[in-house]
């Protein structure tokens, strides 16, 4: 066996009950910042499509800013922002920032989605005299969700793919112990290819799952 | 029974209605027709606040509607509506089609609602079908489901919009028939539609549009008949009956 699967090896056998820890800790984070991200995109979207001059522009505003960075300066700008009015770890901070990140992309998800449903369904909605509120969640948004799910899916994977980056202020997940790994050992390359493999794993999972669950809601229609 | 008053609407630059006037009396069914682009389908929305009045005014059994003030759920749910793609909830079943604006709006309770349900259903010939989703489903099935959600309501009128215009030519039959039941019945109805033998056979009045205006409203019998009218002896040797 060539030397390079050796040394992959060894560092896999040293360095695993680590990284499964630090991969717990990026599905934690990871589902934190999914939770958050489709609170506030559910609510954002609702407010970009409302009748509302003022919700809109909240709306908007929040999504460019939100947009318009990158989410490490996001990240590290909450960080300090948070943390210097509340106590807040830096894995809730991390996971808060990762959140709130993630929630204008989900909110341009869900506008897409309702958006896409056809006028029809609302005006049924209406001439069956449900009002507006009414049409919108039993009728128009439980159709949009079911649309909104592979992109969703596609949204949640780069999330876990991003919660690499709260490495930065300190959050002992996946990527920042391979960081403290590579630096330790000297061990850079396999390291971080190590590392590679276990986020590729995480993402598998996840397309399966969700893959799955894609299937699932077609088969009940 | 439904009256419209001096109905204008625009679209943009686009004056759609120009001034209408219909009454509608309870248990009669009145046929709209007229060339497309005559306004038919939008006086139909206009009658239920699918599109605002730019002017004029609604009477709803003796009640004027105040668009701007008054809880226009509430008209819409007396004044059920048939849409030419029939518009059904494709989440839902067709037992949940027709029993989810009773749940939601009366707040009928679960069980009654889809009783009730089951019951219109039967009376569409579709009760074999109450757990189906609608993509399962024919076009001419989908109109009927259609029509018992608006049934459900119990509305004391039934607007159609085009019923059966995107339906293929062997199923128009089926709805038509429903439809005739209805008006047999004593449904009051605004029918839009190009079926003149049903307009024919089963309206009370015909109404011809042209440009925005009624240029006609008569019995069908004089309408096909005996019209005076330049525009409706066009009409009619265009749509050959």
């Amino acid at each position: 066996m060539p030397d390079i699967f050796i040394t992959l090896f060894e560092v896999f056998m040293r360095t695993y009950e680590g990284f499964l820890k630090a991969a717990l800790i990026t599905l934690e984070l990871t589902a934190v910042a999914i939770v958050i991200g489709t609170l506030f995109g559910v609510m954002f979207a609702l407010m970009k499509i409302s009748q509302s001059k003022i919700l809109q522009t909240i709306a908007n505003l929040y999504i460019t800013l939100i947009r318009g960075t990158p989410l490490i300066v996001q990240i590290m700008f909450l960080y300090y922002g948070i943390t210097s009015i509340i106590v807040l770890s830096n894995f809730w901070a991390g996971a808060i920032a990762l959140g709130i990140h993630n929630g204008a992309y989900i909110a341009e998800i869900f506008r897409g989605a309702i958006q896409g449903i056809d006028r029809g369904q609302q005006e049924a909605s209406l001439a069956v005299g449900m009002n507006r509120r009414q049409a919108m969640r039993r009728i128009i948004f439980p159709q949009a969700l079911r649309r909104a799910i592979p992109p969703l899916g596609n949204q949640f994977i780069i999330t876990l793919k991003d919660s690499s980056l709260v490495y930065v202020i300190g959050v002992s997940e996946l990527f920042g112990l391979a960081n403290r790994e590579a630096a330790a050992s000297f061990q850079s390359f396999e390291t971080f290819l190590v590392v590679g493999l276990y986020y590729l794993v995480l993402v598998l999972i996840f397309s399966g799952l969700l893959k799955w669950y894609e299937n699932k809601l077609n088969v009940d229609k | 029974m439904l009256t419209g008053k001096n109905i204008h609407k625009s679209f943009d630059d686009l004056e759609v209605l120009k001034g209408i006037d219909i009454d509608v009396e309870a248990g009669e069914v009145v046929v709209l027709i007229g060339v497309s682009g005559s306004g038919k389908s939008t006086l139909l929305r206009c009658m239920n606040f699918l599109e605002m009045l730019d002017e004029g005014e609604i009477t709803v059994d003796g009640r004027k509607v105040n668009h701007k003030k008054d809880d226009l759920s509430k008209v819409r749910a007396e004044v059920g509506m048939v849409f030419q793609h029939f518009n059904l909830f494709p989440h839902k079943t067709v037992l949940e089609n027709v029993a989810e604006a009773p749940i939601i709006v009366k707040k009928i309770n679960k069980k009654q609602a889809e009783k009730e349900a089951y019951a219109i259903l039967e009376k569409v010939g579709l009760s074999d079908k109450a757990d189906v989703y609608p993509g399962k489903l024919s076009g001419g099935q989908k109109q009927r489901v259609a029509i018992a959600r608006a049934l459900a309501m119990e509305p004391k009128a039934l607007l159609f919009d085009e019923p059966t215009s995107a339906l293929d030519p062997e199923l128009v039959g089926e709805v038509l028939q429903v439809m005739q039941d209805l008006a047999n019945e004593g449904m009051t109805m605004v029918v839009v539609t190009h079926e003149m033998k049903f307009a024919k056979e089963v309206a009370d009045r015909i109404i011809m549009l042209d440009e925005g205006r009624i240029i006609e409203d008569a019995k069908p019998e004089i309408f096909f008949n005996h019209s005076e009218n330049e525009r409706t002896r066009q009409f009619l040797e265009m749509v050959d009956v």
